[in-house]
């Protein structure tokens, strides 16, 4: 399998702090991509790099063949990269069906002046923007509440409602960054198979979690990070028995909260 | 299709409402009778376009503007420079103005792509105090404090076959001015309900999530501001024309807190709240002509008490209202809140 | 001294006497702002009510009425128009900032501050008429003189005034628990929760100390502005420009930006002419935004996602 994404020697710091020190890595397409690692590795940066909302100190980043370096998040996302984010971030004054539909910014095709007076391929983009956002809603088991406000949800609810806008965006890889967070096992079970499905239709999902069990259960590939370094990577069940990756999980400081 | 979907694919129906803002606008002049009446009713349909115009930038977009004054000078003084000093033609003059105002607010949203919340607000608030002082200093061509007197009102239009009209009587302005308010209505309302208005309402409520969705922040704010200064531009081109004479006095920053006060009392983020608030606020001093002297007080007062009261402007106050009159919960549909 | 060498120091006096003058209202607007994050429009009407407070009590209630100098007069009107500050401070506080605090909302509150605006200069206007005031500092006259280099009495009290004001707030920011505690909320909101100090008072001490800060400029420039109920609104664009060029809620940022804006003001009126002061002060507020949006020697800090 060829590589969608691949980063060399990626560097980031944030003042004196070095956040990511020299990250290689490469992403195979049409797989579960796991990126994980204890409280500070580095993790949620390695994100915000890939997605555009930092820019790299240093390192080369290649989406399909293409640098990526210097492009800012809006236009990755055209090129097909999509990401949540680990506190969500969602429009909580508008409907959940408008969160969705503002997902689809990239993909309308209408002539200017029918957006001032609407004219067929309006109302044709409209319609088909509202299929396909109610069928993104079906997707994550919120079209019941399409015309509530977001703001309104439970917090598990809000994540897969987030899911649901990213994937209005049509992406080839789509960014989770730690999606599990909150769940309770039950949402945890649907978010599985929901990540299983995204596989299915041929999209590559990248899940940046600190939750060790749920990607073990999912994840093709794992890689590991701690304090912004290399550490492991490989399939599942080799992660998990690697003495080097049970250190840096039990001998640190393990506070299972959040990673910033 | 199921319920659900057919829900999310229903369509408001607007022409009633269309209709009745026409028979309206077509009996106002007959109600208030009176010249002084009419006069007031040409100011309100232009602060309705001013309100509207500030509303997509703030209830909208979500950037705090307070430099809306310095559009409607440019409008102004545009319109009447190149009128008077350059013989061209209203229409031509007018159509010069807007898009100069246009151009201008795109320049101010170069800030905006930097700046957020209250430094963009005192920045925009900046602007507005260069155009009034740029007014005032540029003698040669705006007559500085001294001003531009006798200008005259938009010629007549003649029409082959049709009696012409003319604008020398407030009624006809008005017809002029609200026409063009409500046709600006329809577009605008036609924009926010569009894509390109869910871009808008997305930079509003978060510009980080926005971008994660391929949206470009700065090119839709620049968008936003353009657009807003056109109105407010388009609002100046009949000022002129109206009063007569012009001067920089008209556009201090307090015109830029009027319209901001009309945008919030209304309603913000909603197509009727701004219009409903400049309404209220165009005939509040007028109806409290009553209190002699007191009035402007009683118009602060009533402003703060407003905003202290109703949150959510007007607009929602009524929402509420009706709503707990039927018994029901009040309904969220309002938006607008940040 | 050079003639040219004189001139420059003559204007820089000139400047930072203004500048002292406009710190005063400026730094109720950063105090404001940083501990509320909100902006109070009302600001230049408090201004306006100091000027007007001193006024009567410079010239009819302690001089006429009471019988003291007129020197005396003027000192103690000072601390009129700081009490009467301070006063209408604690009523604005109960009538906006105190009900609107919890709706984490930028805009209504400024919208509240400017009807309170609109209220307080007409109901000025009902009782002052719209007639300017001649309020006579009897300081003015008095010149003092070093060489080529000239100023006036009144300058000197300013200077004085407000070197004790800016000095007093600034120890009391700095060396005191209450003052920590602003600071405290200022940076951090729910810090002053966990310091055991109720947030309302905190908040009305802050209004109360921005607004006689206000009522107190209000005295020292009402002989210097054209004294109408409208007067405060001359200086308070100037002062919002000096807030934002000193960073937010930066009280050293604010007070170098006022007295660089006085200087400024100073040469701007040597060579360029009265006329285009706010338009020379504005350009330069445009411009810092650009370069450096935080103001002057306010840190960076990048946006937590």
């Amino acid at each position: 399998m060829s590589a969608l994404l691949e980063a060399k020697e990626l560097r980031k710091s944030f003042g004196g702090v070095k956040a990511v020190q020299g990250i290689s890595l490469s992403i195979p397409e049409h797989s579960i991509y796991a990126v994980i690692g204890p409280n500070g590795a580095g993790k949620s940066t390695m994100m915000n790099l890939l997605s555009g909302t930092y820019q790299p100190d240093a390192g080369e980043l290649l989406f399909a063949g293409r640098q990526l370096a210097g492009l800012p998040a809006h236009q990755r996302v055209r090129l097909g990269l999509a990401r949540t984010f680990q506190k969500i971030r969602l429009f909580k004054q508008l409907s959940l069906l408008d969160n969705v539909l503002a997902g689809f910014h990239i993909h309308h095709k209408v002539p200017a002046w029918q957006y001032l007076i609407p004219g067929a391929a309006f109302w044709r983009d409209w319609t088909h923007c509202r299929e396909q956002g109610m069928a993104l809603l079906e997707f994550v088991g919120l079209a019941d509440l399409a015309m509530q406000r977001a703001g309104s949800l439970a917090y598990g609810q809000q994540r897969m409602l987030e899911i649901a806008r990213a994937m209005a965006t049509g992406p080839r890889l789509f960014m989770l960054d730690e999606p599990a967070a909150g769940l309770n096992s039950v949402e945890v079970g649907f978010l599985l198979q929901r990540l299983k499905d995204m596989r299915e239709r041929g999209i590559t999902v990248v899940v940046v979690e600190h939750n060790m069990d749920l990607v073990m259960k999912v994840a093709d590939h794992v890689f590991v990070m701690d304090r912004g370094e290399y550490l492991f990577e490989g399939a599942p069940r080799e992660v998990q028995n690697n003495p080097k990756v049970i250190e840096a999980y039990l001998g640190g400081e393990f506070t299972g909260g959040l990673d910033s | 299709m199921s319920r659900r979907v057919a829900d999310a694919l229903s369509r408001p129906v607007r022409w009633p409402a269309f209709l009745g803002a026409l028979v309206v606008i077509a009996l106002l002049p007959m109600v208030l009778g009176t010249p002084y009446w009419r006069g007031i009713l040409v100011v309100c349909a232009m602060n309705v376009l001013l309100a509207m115009s500030l509303n997509l930038v703030i209830g909208y977009t979500g950037q705090l503007s307070l430099g809306q004054s310095g559009f409607f000078a440019i409008g102004a003084y545009v319109t009447t420079v190149l009128l008077k000093s350059y013989g061209w033609n209203f229409w031509l003059a007018g159509v010069a103005a807007v898009l100069a105002a246009g151009l201008v607010g795109l320049l101010l949203a170069a800030f905006a792509a930097r700046l957020r919340g209250h430094y963009l607000g005192i920045a925009s608030l900046g602007f507005a105090v260069i155009v009034y002082q740029i007014l005032i200093n540029w003698e040669s061509v705006t007559k500085g404090v001294r001003g531009i007197y006798g200008i005259m009102p938009p010629p007549p239009i003649r029409l082959p076959g049709l009696p012409e009209i003319s604008f020398g009587n407030q009624a006809t302005l008005f017809y002029l001015v609200a026409g063009i308010a409500l046709c600006v209505y329809v577009i605008l309302d036609n924009l926010v309900r569009s894509p390109i208005g869910e871009t808008l309402r997305a930079i509003r409520e978060d510009e980080i999530s926005a971008a994660s969705l391929g949206v470009n922040g700065a090119r839709w704010k620049a968008f936003s501001f353009g657009v807003s200064a056109a109105i407010a531009g388009l609002a100046g081109c009949f000022y002129p024309g109206f009063v007569g004479t012009l001067v920089p006095d008209a556009f201090g920053i307090v015109e830029s807190f009027t319209m901001l006060a009309m945008v919030i009392v209304g309603g913000m983020g909603t197509m009727i709240g701004p219009v409903i608030g400049a309404v209220v606020l165009t005939f509040l001093p007028e109806v409290l002509r009553g209190f002699g002297d007191f009035r402007l007080i009683v118009y602060g007062l009533a402003l703060t008490l407003v905003v202290l009261f109703m949150p959510g402007g007007i607009l929602q106050a009524w929402q509420i209202l009706t709503a707990r009159l039927r018994g029901t919960e009040a309904s969220e549909s309002t938006g607008g809140g940040r | 001294m050079s003639d040219f060498l004189a001139l420059i120091l003559q204007q820089s006096i000139n400047g930072i006497y203004l500048g002292c003058l406009y710190v005063l209202v400026a730094l109720g607007l950063t105090l404001i702002y940083g501990v509320m994050n909100q902006i109070n429009f009302a600001h230049a009407d408090f201004v306006t009510v100091g000027a007007f407070a001193a006024f009567f009590s410079a010239t009819r209630l302690f001089t006429k009425w009471m019988g003291m100098s007129d020197g005396t007069g003027y000192v103690l009107s000072i601390f009129m128009a700081l009490a009467a500050g301070a006063l209408l401070g604690l009523l604005v506080n109960a009538a906006v900032f105190a009900p609107l605090r919890n709706r984490s909302d930028e805009l209504r509150p400024l919208i509240a501050t400017i009807g309170v605006s609109v209220l307080l200069e007409n109901a000025q206007l009902i009782l002052f008429g719209p007639i300017p005031f001649q309020f006579d500092s009897p300081f003015a006259q008095n010149t003092i003189r070093f060489g080529k280099i000239f100023f006036s009495e009144q300058s000197v009290l300013v200077v004085i005034v407000a070197a004790l004001a800016i000095g007093g707030l600034y120890s009391f920011m700095k060396f005191t628990f209450l003052g920590k505690a602003l600071r405290a909320v200022s940076q951090d909101r729910e810090t002053a929760g966990l310091m055991g100090i109720n947030e309302n008072f905190l908040i009305a001490l802050t209004i109360v100390i921005a607004s006689a800060l206000a009522g107190m400029a209000g005295a020292l420039l009402g002989p210097v502005i054209v004294l109408t109920p409208f007067a405060g609104a001359s200086v308070i664009v100037k002062a919002f420009a000096i807030v934002i060029i000193g960073g937010f809620g930066n009280m050293e940022g604010t007070i170098i930006a006022g007295i660089l804006v006085g200087i400024i003001e100073a040469f701007t009126v040597q060579y360029l002419g009265s006329g285009v002061i706010d338009l020379v002060v504005f350009v330069l507020l445009l411009f810092m935004l650009v370069v450096k949006p935080t103001g002057l020697i306010a840190e960076r800090r990048e946006e937590n996602v």
